[in-house]
């Protein structure tokens, strides 16, 4: 086992509707969705963004796509023009997202 | 057998022109269609037009029409978009002079008035309108005294409807992005407005495009070194027909078109997939599917619909205080450090002026001012940097309190820690818009198409 930051294995994108966030994120290779979908709870995500991240998440997987959408509610510091944040649309969460470290066992080369 | 081809022109108000000239020119497109609107658009138009009753619309919009207008005239090529804001008589206006102006006489211009409620807040609470908060609680008469515009999501049908007009060109105000797709796809394609399977894909053609280049290899997380002439990014073009939808671009331009770039489109901004709202239809993007087809050609499918819902969303803008962001840059040695004794002699000095604040965040930009919490911020990252800007933004209720820390920043460069470097000028107090969306029923809204037809 192995200990990677996600955006190894991951990509994605955030965008924002008010206060809540949405990042999208996709196996790199089909083989990587099964550690995805085990590793990247939302219990995981919830811990790795602390108080970033204040109301509730939800998990849509989407395996026709090879991916998962997480949906973060007052994620934005009050969102839109009331947030303080540099980001206050949250256009880098995706990667604040993605380095989030998981245990997994890269594949023979990969290490 | 029918197929439109329609382009995305540009991704918000902002965007660059360079990708929808190209697309008009080379594209081989029917339609353009343009978003101008984010969520929080109309309150920004809505203050403009205060100040300024000519303004209060997306001007950029009249700019490339300036350039494109009689090359799309010619090529039969229709467009729409809903630069008109908070102010669609004025964006038509502006289009009808610069139609006259190139000599394109006949040319019909249609639009759509009847999305702004802000004048009709008493009358929706009379009829009973509850106006709660769709994202949780707060109580609506509170801010009901602050309102600076309230704009209804509305779908395809008076869109369709210029269409059916024969408009080259149709202006709306709060038109969903992806209406603004789906009309004329209807429209070619003959479909009905209960056709919930179709409606989805004309919708997702839509939702893949309207960001502009985000759709075509722009904002790019899985390979971005990979994307050809970035400088020069062609926007997303959808080929679609009753058996097909192909996302593809313009030849002779950079830009990217595969599976990876359209994934992370098609889930941006979505909430549920198999329950996506629009006023159109109920999109289930849940079992979607992408396919690498050809060079820089993406089949979608597995796109399904389900009768649209019943209410409309109402998106109000509200005054809700100020808000200003002060930044200060220090050097190596000890950059860090300095930043940070710099940031507790202003808050010192915040607390001798009294300052009521609603919220205070302090940060430095080059370490954690975008991953916040996430960021590392160990010792041997935070030590020996070459340079850090130091960030403190304050929200208030009144723009005389955070207009408090506004002079106190320069000065720290020669009262505080060594090498502080001031830029940009003193920071200006911003007033802060809060948003209250909620759900009004589609009988309260009253749209209507008009055509101008220019001499």
């Amino acid at each position: 086992m192995a200990q990677v930051y996600l955006n190894r294995i991951a990509h994605g994108r955030s965008g924002d509707k008010g206060d809540t966030s949405n990042v999208c994120v996709f196996a790199r290779k089909p083989e990587y969705y099964d550690i995805i979908e085990r590793e990247v709870t939302v219990e995981r995500v919830r811990a790795h963004f602390g108080d970033m991240v204040r109301g509730g998440i939800v998990r849509y997987d989407v395996p026709t796509l090879g991916g998962f959408n997480f949906v973060m509610k007052h994620a934005l510091g009050g969102g839109a023009t009331h947030s303080l944040r540099l980001d206050s649309l949250g256009k880098s969460m995706a990667s604040a997202f993605l380095r989030m470290k998981i245990e997994c066992e890269l594949p023979a080369g990969e290490e | 057998m029918a197929q439109v081809k329609i382009g995305g022109g540009q991704g918000f108000w902002g965007d660059s022109p360079d990708a929808a000239i190209h697309m008009v020119r080379r594209g081989g497109i029917d339609y353009m269609a343009c978003d101008y609107l984010a969520e929080l658009t109309l309150s920004i138009m809505a203050r403009q037009k205060l100040t300024n009753p000519q303004a209060g619309y997306a001007r950029d919009f009249l700019d490339l029409m300036r350039e494109i207008a009689a090359d799309a005239k010619t090529r039969g090529i229709r467009v729409l978009t809903n630069a008109g804001g908070m102010n669609i008589e004025g964006c038509v206006e502006g289009l009808s002079k610069i139609a006259g102006e190139k000599g394109l006489s006949g040319y019909k211009i249609g639009y759509v008035t009847g999305d702004d409620l802000t004048g009709k807040i008493d009358e929706l609470l009379a009829s009973g309108v509850a106006f709660d908060n769709m994202d949780g609680a707060g109580d609506f008469m509170e801010i009901k005294d602050k309102i600076v515009n309230a704009n209804v999501y509305f779908g395809h049908e008076p869109t369709l409807a210029c269409l059916g007009e024969g408009a080259d060109v149709v202006v709306t105000g709060r038109s969903t992005d992806s209406a603004l797709f789906l009309a004329p796809v209807m429209h070619g394609l003959g479909w009905a407005p209960d056709d919930w399977n179709n409606l989805a894909r004309g919708i997702m053609a839509g939702h893949l495009l309207e960001c502009g280049g985000q759709g075509a290899g722009g904002n790019f997380d899985y390979g971005w070194r990979d994307v050809p002439r970035m400088d020069e990014l062609g926007f997303p073009i959808a080929e679609i027909s009753n058996d097909d939808f192909v996302v593809t671009k313009a030849p002779d331009c950079g830009g990217l078109i595969s599976e990876q770039a359209l994934k992370e489109q098609i889930l941006y901004e979505v909430h549920d997939p198999a329950n996506y709202i629009t006023p159109d239809v109920t999109v289930d993007l849940s079992k979607a599917t992408l396919t690498q087809i050809g060079e820089n050609r993406v089949r979608v499918g597995g796109i399904r619909g389900k009768p649209r819902p019943e209410m409309l969303k109402l998106s109000i803008g509200y005054k809700a205080g100020f808000k200003v962001a002060t930044m200060l840059s220090f050097a190596w040695p000890d950059a860090y450090e300095k930043a940070q004794a710099a940031a507790d002699i202003i808050m010192k000095k915040m607390k001798r002026k009294n300052l009521r604040a609603e919220d205070v965040m302090i940060d430095f930009i080059g370490l954690n001012s975008l991953h916040l919490a996430v960021a590392d911020m160990s010792p041997s990252r935070v030590k020996d940097l070459n340079e850090v800007v130091l960030r403190i933004a304050i929200r208030t209720k009144t723009k005389e309190e955070a207009g408090k820390i506004v002079p106190e920043i320069a000065p720290l460069q020669l009262n505080g820690p060594p090498g502080a470097s001031f830029f940009g000028g003193r920071a200006h107090v911003q007033e802060v818009i809060g948003l209250w969306a909620t759900l009004i029923p589609r009988g309260s809204v009253e749209l209507r198409s008009h055509i101008l037809e220019v001499r």
